[in-house]
């Protein structure tokens, strides 16, 4: 990886992780969706650079096009949600999150081991080609192929969602 | 990612030397400076005149000769008028919502194919990327509604996300009987593939304008435009800005150069919407039944890059009057009709190309109308 990618790498990382927090932490609700389309920005360059450029583009339509839309939709029509500030201001809660952040600190200890393990020390052969090469047709074949299952289950719910949308929008 | 940069690599064997980055940051503000901003400009002379046209008048024609600078005299306007914050409004997303708009349309420009070797990029997911940048428009004009602190502007940003998040399902789904057809996202290949040839063994590979490889893609075509359309908040589906009924929509609190950058983007989303058009099914920067490369004579690179370049523009251009043209010939619809017609017409009909374009894939084993009648025996 060339010194300029690296550089693209870090400031996308950095816009995740910090926006992520925005999100978090922002008292404002409009706020913190806003910073929540910055987020999947951030993890759309990511794909990138995992070579997953499909996955990547499918992200920015799915998430940016469609989910942060919803729920900038949502915010604006209920008029007085932007208006109310999120913070949580008890402290009884803070003991308990800190116990359950020191519980999970193996767990990603251990997600990161297994990562550098299997990535970081041997990466997969000839990963810029692969990188760049076209891979929506070998997606199309894995999911009419070994994944049909389990693809054909999500349209069935899918179009069960689509149905009930109808039926709760009908007129009465 | 595959050949992408391919017009920061071509600028950089070239010119010279040199990061390619600063080449790509080079050809990012050519394709700014050099396609978007004149054609937005440009484009706002041109509706003028075709507006006055349309209804009997002159037109502008006091700057220059027949008013062609009036697109100058405008910017020039926009830049040096008062940049008015309303009160109430929030600051940074007013400020941020106009850029959004802009960054959406024009990062589109990246990979459109104006030439075989004039490209920004050609990506292998190229048109899931241009349909994916564009889709930042519908933040900046839901934003820009809100943060202007207005009801009237927010009824038409809530109108106009609701438009485009609809819209977006019978594009895609329009876009996709090519995608069958060529069987790649790379637009490059998809263009070039619409070529011609008269006989010989190339037949096989090009299979003439994807608008006449079968009637459902034909009508996809047609279906493409419409959606694409609404995709713009162009008339009539300008439900968005409805002036009659919303002073000016999402926009209405916008002066001075914040408006002109809506304006701008709304214009370079035109082109993009007729350039994808023309690259997806009227055979992009080809030449109808002729073939550049196949020809007695060999041409140098650059004279094929300058007639694949107007090629090019002759089609998208055209395709743009189409959309002057509708405006000053339709009346606007109803909110709910719109919806009805995404969802009742455009969507099934949609779908129905699809699978017709899949049936005949299969029927006719991938070969195209003008390959059933003029190539029989390659392919």
């Amino acid at each position: 990886m060339s010194e300029t990618a690296k550089i693209v790498l870090a400031v996308a990382q950095l816009l995740t992780v910090a926006s992520a927090l925005l999100v978090t932490f922002h008292p404002n609700i409009l706020y913190a969706s806003v910073a929540l389309l910055f987020t999947f920005l951030g993890v759309t360059v990511m794909f990138l650079f995992a070579g997953a450029d499909f996955i990547a583009g499918v992200q920015v339509i799915v998430y940016i096009g469609g989910v942060t839309i919803l729920v900038l939709f949502a915010i604006m029509l209920t008029s007085w949600l932007y208006q109310i500030k999120l913070r949580d201001t008890r402290k009884r809660m803070a003991i308990p999150f800190l116990l359950v952040g020191i519980g999970l600190v193996p767990f990603f200890y251990k997600a990161a081991e297994e990562l550098a393990n299997r990535v970081l020390s041997s990466p997969p052969a000839n990963f810029e080609a692969f990188a760049g090469s076209p891979k929506t047709n070998l997606i199309g074949e894995a999911l009419l192929n070994n994944y049909l299952l389990p693809f054909e289950g999500v349209t069935v719910l899918l179009l069960g969602a689509l149905v009930g949308a109808v039926w709760i929008a009908r007129p009465r | 990612m595959g050949n992408s940069a391919l017009f920061a690599h071509s600028m950089q064997t070239w010119i010279g030397a040199g990061p390619i980055w600063v080449w790509a940051a080079l050809s990012a503000f050519l394709i700014i400076y050099l396609v978007a901003l004149p054609f937005g400009g440009f484009a706002t002379y041109v509706e003028r005149k075709v507006a006055a046209d349309f209804q009997d008048r002159v037109g502008p024609n006091r700057v220059g000769p027949y008013g062609i600078l009036q697109f100058l005299a405008d910017a020039v306007k926009m830049i040096t008028k008062e940049d008015f914050i309303p009160d109430g409004a929030d600051k940074f997303l007013y400020n941020l919502a106009p850029l959004l708009v802009v960054m959406g349309a024009c990062s589109a420009f990246a990979a459109l194919p104006l030439s075989k070797y004039l490209m920004g990029a050609d990506l292998n997911i190229g048109v899931l990327y241009i349909l994916a940048v564009t889709t930042l428009v519908a933040p900046g004009i839901l934003l820009g509604s809100w943060s202007s602190n207005n009801k009237w502007s927010l009824l038409g940003g809530l109108r106009g996300a609701a438009q485009i998040v609809s819209y977006e399902i019978p594009v895609a789904l329009s876009i996709l009987p090519v995608v069958l057809i060529s069987g790649t996202l790379q637009v490059g290949t998809i263009v070039e593939q619409q070529g011609w040839a008269w006989s010989g063994a190339t037949t096989g590979q090009y299979h003439f304008w994807n608008l006449f490889h079968n009637p459902f893609c034909f009508c996809a075509a047609f279906l493409l435009f419409i959606a694409g359309l609404a995709e713009t908040n162009r008339i009539p589906f300008d439900l968005p800005e409805a002036e009659s009924e919303l002073v000016s929509g999402f926009n209405t609190e916008f002066s001075g150069m914040r408006f002109g950058l809506y304006a701008l983007g709304e214009f370079a989303e035109v082109f993009v919407m007729c350039a994808v058009l023309t690259a997806l099914y009227l055979g992009g920067w080809h030449i109808p039944f002729l073939n550049l490369d196949q020809m007695w004579i060999k041409f140098p690179e650059a004279i094929i890059i300058l007639v694949q370049l107007a090629m090019f523009s002759i089609k998208t251009l055209l395709l743009v009057f189409v959309v002057m043209w509708l405006r000053w010939t339709l009346p606007r619809l109803r909110v709910d009709q719109l919806m009805g017609m995404c969802w009742k017409g455009l969507v099934p009909l949609s779908l129905i190309n699809l699978f017709g374009t899949a049936v005949w894939m299969w029927v006719f084993n991938g070969r195209s109308l003008a390959q059933l009648l003029f190539g029989s025996g390659h392919g």
